[in-house]
């Protein structure tokens, strides 16, 4: 059936076939992948299943009692895990799985939830004391981008190129896809995107004659205009704290001088380049010597640095995208209509670059039930599920077609701005000992910003972190 | 459960056997849910910190061999150990002097008799009764480097020209932590002091005073000595309690800025948890523990001495 599969699909369906054929060993069965929700179900259910689709998804929530019924009657759905932080806005993530659960009935999911994105370490912590046990539970997690790596070196997260071929990944940004690969395997598959940005005062430039500063020279030459003529208590807000924003503000700050942390090989240690020094040292004068940020934002993470925004002291602000709704809220902000975002500045004839963040999806490599797992994980990351969750929860999606999608522009409007951003985003060193090499860049950069000893510390952060990756 | 079931048909059949059975291991048998709890949450963890210290565990990788002492000989080069270790016990001295001798104060004129007694006692222990993690919240707004009114009262009153960074600066950042631990935790030591204060026979105090003694001389020749084992037991749990400060780093500072408040627990924590390097860690935890051992039996000593000597 599989080889009546239109074009470019059929290479992708006849490896799943053969996937799915291991899986269930001598259980023959039949699948349709013309019907991509319907792939690798057993036939008894198939067809229970298309007298349901009839209906349409929409519909199909009237049709419970029958899928129940069915249930009774002993074809019960495949039963799987899905562990994920916490988010929410108009729906939260347990409505959206409800969604799925009765958009059909051969896969049953339950939902676990962690602790929100702000409580990073500790959904990290829960995550990995799960998966090392390997017992297949949860079979769908979600994942900090920076974290993939290291899950799948530990060989916890399943590759998934056999069912999601190049062709498919292509309607993805392609840094989410970068992000979710791991050594020449996809063992991630991208849910939403995040990214640093620069937030300014359009009034304020305006009544400077100044346009959205492009390097770090015309954002410095308009922070010290504003700041000295008294239109802005800070220049430019950014946060050091000695916490993984640091890494992330290091990131941007280091990429938009064509440097970096890591090599791609993820062995070579490149923190104490030229580049790198550079940019740190820009870190340091933009606190110590031109003084149009304050000293405080080495104690800050985001929070902190956001309020002095959006109460209207300041004239510029690195942070990410959940900005942008305070600063729009008049019941938060004293800004409102007055913000532009723009990509980071760069340093010259070098280009910007954002750090990139946001969850993925994973397939836990120890699931009992793959293939219910991997439907799942294509329904979540489906254009439509994609558009649900950035109208209804406001995360940005991972497929640019899905971005452009006149919905958004409608609900969330400022996630179309961003698109440039976005695309330019890059990734945190990428290795699987991420955590050990943070730990040490949050020490030692906050060294260097305090001390303004620079190449020492970066020096130091370049031996340490060769000890630890050279392992 | 057969057997139990046999048991059970034994015993209504013949109960003068069974007190037999049970006399000689009766008081043991009692004993065991107890040992067997201790045991469970105490012992065993202790002694599996220990046997991860000589594993280079690592929760994410296939690592996981025994490796004897190496973590230890790691742990003893790295720089990061020794700063945490240097600002523990900086943090430790200087809150327990602190929190002694203010503790101490306020229990001496708690002691006193005077209208409203019961209620300035009642509100001491406000401090003390709030959640730490609440107390890191207040100092932090306290203390904020812009909008703080700790800056606005020290300019005020001409102390300051400029706003002090408080938690952004290394030389100021630990300094507030203490002070922060210090409003927390005066009113457990002062609440212990107080009670130590009680013991003291008024009688001593009468004929201190029909002998002319004046009131220093009362403090210093009589409460003073018999307050010492209380003295030394308070400071005690005070060490070995500000010897774990976490939660005021943690929610202030994070460690930073560049490793300025770093203490042990918050490198321990890194390391075991946001790293997940349970070998390296368990050193570190392990290390924390022996030292703690140490404070105690320094205390201990010094108690034993003093208890006899009051003994005498």
């Amino acid at each position: 059936m599989h080889k009546t599969a239109p074009h470019s699909k059929a290479q992708q369906s006849s490896t799943r076939q053969r996937a799915l054929d291991q899986d269930l060993g001598s259980d023959k069965h039949q699948i349709s992948p013309n019907q991509k929700p319907e792939d690798g179900i057993h036939r008894r259910d198939f067809i229970k299943r298309t007298g349901l689709a009839l209906a349409g998804v929409t519909a199909a929530s009237t049709f419970l009692p029958s899928v129940r019924r069915g249930m009774a009657a002993g074809t019960n759905p495949t039963e799987i895990t899905f562990s994920s932080a916490k988010f929410y806005g108009k729906e939260t993530i347990a409505e959206v799985v409800d969604a799925y659960n009765s958009s059909q009935n051969k896969i049953h999911v339950t939902y676990k939830e962690l602790p929100p994105p702000s409580s990073s370490t500790e959904v990290h912590q829960g995550l990995v004391q799960q998966l090392a046990r390997r017992n297949g539970d949860p079979d769908v997690f979600t994942q900090d981008i920076i974290w993939i790596a290291e899950f799948a070196a530990a060989k916890w997260a399943l590759p998934l190129d056999d069912h999601f071929n190049a062709e498919v990944m292509k309607e993805y940004f392609p840094g989410v896809v970068q992000a979710c690969t791991w050594q020449g395997k996809l063992t991630a598959l991208p849910w939403f995107i995040d990214s640093g940005m620069l937030y300014y005062r359009k009034d304020l430039l305006d009544e400077l004659g100044a346009k959205a500063p492009e390097t770090w020279g015309e954002l410095i030459d308009s922070a010290k205009k504003l700041t000295s003529s008294g239109k802005a208590k800070f220049g430019f807000l950014w946060q050091a704290k000695q916490a993984e924003v640091l890494v992330c503000d290091l990131v941007s700050f280091v990429g938009s001088n064509g440097g970096s942390i890591l090599g791609p090989d993820g062995k070579t240690v490149s923190i104490a380049d030229d580049a790198a020094i550079e940019a740190v040292q820009l870190m340091h004068d933009l606190i110590k010597k031109d003084q149009i940020t304050p000293e405080d934002v080495l104690s800050w993470d985001e929070e902190p640095s956001r309020g002095p925004f959006t109460g209207g002291e300041a004239a510029f602000l690195r942070n990410w995208s959940y900005v942008w709704k305070i600063s729009q809220d008049k019941a938060n902000s004293s800004v409102v209509d007055k913000v532009g975002v723009v990509p980071l500045p760069h340093f010259p004839n070098k280009k910007s670059a954002a750090c990139l963040g946001g969850y993925q999806y994973g397939v836990n490599a120890s699931s009992k039930n793959k293939e219910a797992a991997i439907e799942f994980v294509r329904w979540m990351s489906s254009p439509e599920t994609q558009l649900r969750f950035a109208t209804q929860i406001g995360l940005c999606p991972t497929r640019s077609a899905v971005l452009d999608d006149p919905k958004i522009a409608q609900e969330q409007p400022f996630m179309q701005q961003l698109k440039s951003v976005f695309i330019g985003a890059i990734g945190r060193p990428v290795t699987p000992k991420y955590p050990q090499v943070a730990l040490v860049l949050q020490s030692e950069v906050s060294r260097a910003l305090t001390s303004g000893n620079v190449k020492a510390a970066l020096q130091t952060a370049k031996d340490k972190i060769q000890a630890i990756v050279k392992t | 459960m057969a057997i139990a079931e046999v048991r059970s048909h034994e015993t209504t059949l013949k109960p003068r056997n069974i007190r037999v059975n049970l006399r000689r291991p009766g008081p043991l048998v009692l004993l065991v849910p107890a040992l067997a709890s201790i045991g469970a949450v105490s012992i065993y963890p202790v002694l599996l910190g220990l046997w991860l210290s000589f594993r280079d565990t690592t929760l994410a990788s296939p690592t996981d061999t025994f490796i004897g002492l190496d973590n230890y000989f790691q742990l003893f080069s790295d720089s990061q150990f020794w700063n945490a270790w240097t600002h523990t016990i900086q943090f430790t001295a200087a809150s327990t002097l602190v929190e002694t001798l203010l503790g101490l104060m306020i229990a001496l004129i708690l002691s006193e008799r005077f209208r409203g007694r019961g209620i300035v006692r009642a509100a001491m222990l406000v401090p003390w009764a709030i959640p730490t993690v609440v107390t890191s919240k207040m100092f932090g707004w306290l203390f904020d480097g812009q909008n703080g009114i700790v800056n606005y009262l020290l300019r005020s009153v001409g102390l300051i020209q400029h706003n002090v960074d408080w938690y952004g600066s290394p030389d100021f950042a630990l300094v507030t932590i203490v002070i922060a631990d210090v409003w927390k935790t005066t009113p457990f030591m002062a609440l212990l002091l107080l009670a130590g204060l009680q013991t003291i026979p008024d009688s001593l105090a009468e004929a201190s005073v029909i002998d002319g003694a004046n009131a220093w001389q009362h403090f210093w020749h009589i409460r003073l000595p018999l307050l010492t084992p209380s003295l030394l037991i308070a400071s005690m749990f005070r060490a070995l309690d500000a010897f774990r400060i976490f939660d005021l780093v943690y929610v202030l500072t994070g460690g930073g800025p560049a490793d300025s408040t770093e203490v042990l627990s918050t490198l321990t924590y890194k390391h075991l948890f946001s790293a997940l390097q349970f070998g390296y860690g368990s050193a570190l935890a392990t290390i924390m523990f022996i030292t703690e051992i140490v404070i105690a039996v320094v205390f201990g000593v010094f108690l034993l001495r003093k208890m006899r000597e009051v003994g005498q």
